[in-house]
């Protein structure tokens, strides 16, 4: 994965847009991915999965697979003797020990000549299952005697709140003791709440749901997997951190890091659900099994049963005001059901439910609930848009009861840098205001009375806005800038592009050393060669990479100014990188090409020093970033169908690096959060099978169902990002929700509180008004 | 998928002769977008496909609203919606088969796909059912024709043995002053499936209404006719009471699931909207 970026402009690199340029390859299919990789000898892979959510194995019979011509393995968990059965994560259930914890667990492994073989291989598996009880409804879940989904003794897997919760000084609280199901609880609290309900005039109570949704990312989870003679790994990954696959399949295989090697492969998106190890320990074991090149590739329904979507959460909250607008408490309980496996992320709901605004009592409990489930994942921002939702849609609320203005109630309270977090920590600086603000001025918020009016016959129109965020994730990484002997630069990193970073990495190199961009090549290495580099999550990349690469390059140029200067006899001080060459600041004949530099660092017998910059460092200041986002909706209250008629985000980026790249991130994030909003939702039934297992049943918004989305790019430089870049990616997925629901209410006066907001919904709530 | 047998025959008998004797393990292929996606699934397993793409005579087309249409059971949505004379003569059926999926899907998938896979939200039944139309079945005993209000059995079942192949459809001529219309409800305005389909036929002399056919999808096993709203109508003059208590009326022909689509009290209150909708937009066709 390399790209040599190219621009027809004469500048250097931060700042400009430019169009990724991997962008054509992509859309006309050149672009190679896990799936297109083949291998001399290459075996495919299938999984037997449970049709089960929960069920006690009793007797597992390969024979009549084995035998089929063209079957070279069928595994089980029995031929995997180093799974354990207090699985911490799903990396560890490569296939299932004795019990089955949900529908669509895998049990057996098949590889073989071709994927239509294996596939009928899968039918001549015989597995006998005892159903048992299954835990589907977290509510019920959490209570005592539910059905248990973990073995008993197994840890709650906090890693996730780690790479991605970004939430410091929250402790975990211990569990009740019969309720087996609750894995993690934390509760964050301030002043008396209940004093302050008591004192309030307008006390508001609403419980918001969000159901599970899928990241929907194009290409499915895919691995290929090869062992060399000696014992080495190979792994062809589909992922958003390769180091991070590397130690998770280790971990599982019991073998060192050093033996493995993943290359990181053009990734088909993630947007958190390809952080964790998933398919690919299974498939190395297969590959092992057999010595071929085995590949594994998920379909969208495997997917969609049996991938790592984002949880459902259930938040009940409890506001109290007074007339004037005060703010006085707020009570809040945050029910987060992560499936099969721990790993939610708790603490961030309710910083965002507690803090966003000032509420000088609060109290939020926090419990992460196991259920006969898929495992959830992160998803974009992970808890943010449920809690904003949940926010943002009591604070419309709240003003419309007190009869002030949306706008200026929010302005009022926002929370602003320096003020105390719900765990205490002070908000870093932030736009959150200003992005607001932004919003507030934009011509269809003040026209939003004529709009309303506007409505043709039989139909309904309505403006709706919200405000949310991230707090901005934190990796220590590395980066090498290599100057080459004509003078280009080489930027390596281990960093996955899943969001066109890497044309910023080489905008900030180009700055930062002072050439050109269509001078620097940026490569993604794998995990033998590249820095030690962390995952594209969190918001992250461009902050701590960024960061990396920028360090690198200044010390690339660092080193590089100090040869000219012995060449020079010149201070360091007085030189300047000026069209490929050194040149003495005021002396403008007196210079030293770039190039030549470069040359002699690969000369034989030469005694200039090649010019290598690194960088790897670890940070302590995150950066918030917040995203504002407003929705003018039309509405059929007969049918209930909304229709989009503009979409506006305001967004704080800290500093556009690449603001083409900034604007696709907005809209993209601005699409997955309408379709959490409107038409997404993994649907279940009462023995935890899903309902609706197709793109055709889980409605991802098509282009026919979104308006044009104005992007408005709001600059408060952040103290320590690379020139002041803050995290873009994953507050634009957050406010949609809120915001449509605002809309949908300033429309017809009818208050959703269930995501997603179908016509189903809107028009029954209509229909009932 | 799993592995199959593919047969490629270039007429209906060669059709007919692959099919015979193989029950269920044979399964046709027109588009492929229902049955291909069946197999994939492994929802069903056969062991040869019979692919129609090489029988030129089921993409016949042709007739106009007075004598009436042969549509071959291989034309696709795409045509439906494009073709000027069908989409002129026939509005409901061309809007049904313009609905479906994306373009992509449209290009690859027939009318008598949509028929035969008889799914209850299959969009070209409606219409066909309101155009009065019949369905013409080759056989080893030669062709037979079937009512559409006939044609289906149940949930995917239709009147279709194993051994017969749906080679065309017979739409009657719909008369001077007639007009159709389909409407559906998604929850999504592209690549969806209905959660309540609506096709209404009215056709008018001296302003009453002489015939009306109306009928609903994916409110029953099977697409339905509302029967008791169409007599409500007929012989009447088409008043928006008129409509709106056949409306009401229709609701009582369906008789609605709850599934991940949409809940029983939903589809009813949406075949009360559709069918008020539909009416009127064919009423003004008729008078246009
Ligand atoms: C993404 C997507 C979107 C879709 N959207 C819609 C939609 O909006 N509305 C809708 O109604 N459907 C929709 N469908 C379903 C499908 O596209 C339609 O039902 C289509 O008309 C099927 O036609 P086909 O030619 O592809 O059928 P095929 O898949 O080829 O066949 C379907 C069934 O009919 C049988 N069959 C086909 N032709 C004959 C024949 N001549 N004689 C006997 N048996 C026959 C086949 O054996 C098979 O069982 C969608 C499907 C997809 C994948």
């Amino acid at each position: 994965m390399s790209t040599v970026m190219k621009t027809t402009r004469d500048v250097k690199g931060v700042g400009l847009s430019i169009p990724r340029p991997d962008g054509p390859e992509k859309v006309t299919g050149k672009v190679q991915y896990v799936a297109d990789i083949q291998p001399k000898g290459l075996l495919h892979a299938q999984l037997l999965r449970s049709p089960h959510a929960h069920a006690r194995i009793k007797r597992i019979d390969t024979s009549r697979a084995k035998e089929l011509a063209g079957v070279r393995a069928v595994l089980t968990a029995a031929d995997m003797p180093y799974l354990k059965k207090k699985a911490p994560t799903r990396a560890h259930a490569v296939l299932a020990i004795d019990r089955v914890v949900f529908a669509g667990q895998p049990v057996a492994a098949v590889a073989a000549d071709e994927l239509a073989i294996a596939e009928e291989a899968l039918d001549l598996i015989d597995v006998e299952y005892e159903v048992l009880a299954a835990a589907v409804d977290p509510l019920e879940s959490m209570k005592p005697g539910a059905p248990p989904v973990a073995e008993a003794g197994t840890e709650a897997d906090t890693s996730e709140a780690q790479a991605h919760g970004s939430v410091s000084g929250v402790a975990a609280v211990a569990k009740p003791a019969k309720a087996v199901n609750i894995s993690q609880q934390t509760t964050l609290a301030r002043g008396d709440v209940a004093k302050g309900l008591a004192e309030s005039d307008v006390v508001i109570e609403k419980t918001y749901r969000v159901p599970m949704v899928h990241q929907g990312y194009l290409e499915p989870h895919a691995v290929l997997a090869q062992w060399d003679t000696t014992g080495q790994l190979t792994l062809w990954a589909s992922t958003q951190g390769s180091f991070n696959t590397r130690s998770e399949v280790a971990d599982v295989l019991e073998i060192a890091e050093n033996r493995i090697k993943v290359i990181p492969v053009e990734c088909g998106g993630g947007f958190g659900g390809k952080i964790r190890a998933l398919c690919e320990p299974v498939t190395a074991e297969l590959a092992r099994v057999t010595g071929r090149p085995v590949r594994y590739v998920m379909t969208r329904r495997e997917e969609l049963v049996a991938g790592m979507p984002a949880p459902q959460v259930i938040i009940k909250l409890k506001t109290g005001v007074q007339r004037d607008g005060t703010l006085m408490a707020l009570d809040g309980e945050i029910i987060i059901e992560s499936g099969a496996f721990s790993g939610a992320v708790l603490a961030v709901g309710a910083v965002f439910l507690a803090s966003l605004y000032k509420w000088p009592a609060f109290e939020v409990r926090g419990f992460e609930v196991l259920t006969h489930k898929p495992s959830i994942a992160a998803y974009r921002a992970p808890v943010a848009p449920h809690t904003i939702y949940a926010i943002d849609s009591h604070m419309d609320q709240i003003a419309d009861a007190i009869g002030q203005d949306p706008v200026a109630f929010r302005l009022r309270h926002v929370e602003r840098e320096g003020e105390p977090m719900a765990n205490n920590q002070p908000w870093a600086s932030n736009a959150a205001y200003e992005v607001l603000e932004r919003l507030a001025q934009h011509p269809s918020w003040k026209k939003r009375d004529e709009w309303k009016k506007s409505a043709p016959a039989g139909r309904l129109r309505g403006t709706g806005l919200s405000l949310g965020g991230w707090l901005g994730g934190l990796q220590p990484t590395s980066a090498t800038v290599r100057l080459n002997p004509d003078g280009s630069l080489s930027v390596l990193t281990g960093q996955v592009d899943i969001a066109g970073t890497n044309i910023a990495l080489a905008q900030i190199a180009a700055t930062a050393y002072g050439v050109d961009i269509d001078r620097v090549k940026i490569t993604t290495g794998d995990t033998d060669v590249a820095p030690m580099t962390g995952l594209s999550a969190g918001s992250k990349t461009v902050y701590t990479v960024g960061t990396a690469v920028l360090q690198a390059a200044q010390d690339a140029r660092r080193q590089t100014l100090e040869i000219a200067a012995k060449e020079l006899e010149a201070a360091v001080q007085d030189l300047e990188i000026e069209d490929g060459k050194v040149v003495v600041r005021g002396v403008p004949d007196k210079g030293v090409t770039i190039a030549s530099i470069g040359k002699k660092g690969n000369l034989y017998m030469s005694k200039v020093p090649p010019v290598l910059g690194v960088a790897n460092p670890a940070f302590t200041q995150q950066a918030p970033a917040f995203a504002g986002q407003l929705a003018r909706i039309e509405l059929d209250p007969d049918t209930g169908e909304v229709t989009l008629h503009e979409f506006v985000v305001a967004q704080d980026v800290g500093k556009a690096i690449n603001p083409l790249a900034c604007e696709g991130q907005m809209q993209g994030g601005a699409v997955q959060s309408l379709g959490i909003a409107l038409t997404e939702g993994l649907m279940y039934d009462d023995k935890g099978r899903l309902m609706n297992p197709s793109l055709l049943d889980y409605r991802k918004l098509t282009a026919a169902d979104l308006p044009n989305i104005e992007c408005i790019i709001v600059e408060k430089p952040s103290p320590a990002g690379p020139f002041g870049a803050r995290g873009v990616g994953e507050p634009p997925i957050v406010p949609a929700p809120a915001a449509i629901a605002n809309a949908i209410e300033d429309a017809a006066g009818v208050r959703l509180t269930e995501l997603p907001m179908t016509p189903e919904r809107i028009a029954l709530a209509i229909a009932a008004r | 998928m799993r592995r199959f047998e593919l047969v490629t025959p270039g007429s209906v008998d060669d059709c007919l002769s692959a099919l015979k004797g193989r029950g269920v393990e044979v399964k046709v292929l027109a588009g492929g977008t229902d049955l291909i996606a069946q197999l994939k699934v492994g929802m069903l397993k056969v062991a040869a496909v019979v692919d129609l793409s090489g029988v030129a005579e089921l993409r016949v087309l042709e007739g106009d609203a007075r004598r009436g249409f042969r549509i071959g059971a291989a034309v696709t949505a795409r045509t439906l919606e494009r073709d000027a004379k069908l989409r002129a003569a026939l509005p409901s059926l061309s809007e049904s088969g313009a609905l479906v999926g994306s373009i992509q899907i449209r290009n690859l998938a027939t009318l008598g796909g949509n028929i035969c896979n008889a799914a209850p939200s299959a969009d070209m039944a409606p219409p066909l059912l309101a155009l009065d139309a019949e369905a013409v079945i080759a056989g080893a005993g030669g062709r037979r024709r079937v009512p559409m209000a006939s044609f289906f059995k149940g949930v995917r079942q239709t009147v279709l043995g194993p051994d017969e192949l749906l080679v065309e459809f017979a739409v009657p001529a719909t008369g001077p002053k007639s007009g159709g219309a389909y409407l559906r409800h998604t929850p999504r305005r592209e690549l969806d499936i209905a959660v309540v389909g609506v096709a209404s036929q009215v056709s008018l002399a001296d302003g009453v209404c002489t015939k009306v056919r109306i009928a609903l999808a994916a409110v029953a096993p099977v697409p339905v006719r509302a029967t008791a709203a169409e007599q409500a109508l007929e012989g009447q003059p088409l008043t928006s009471q008129a409509i709106a208590r056949a409306a009401d009326l229709a609701v009582e022909a369906a008789r609605p699931i709850s599934d991940q689509r949409g809940s029983a009290e939903f589809r009813r209150h949406l075949v009360r909207i559709l069918t008020r909708r539909t009416l009127t937009i064919a009423l003004e066709r008729a008078t246009a």
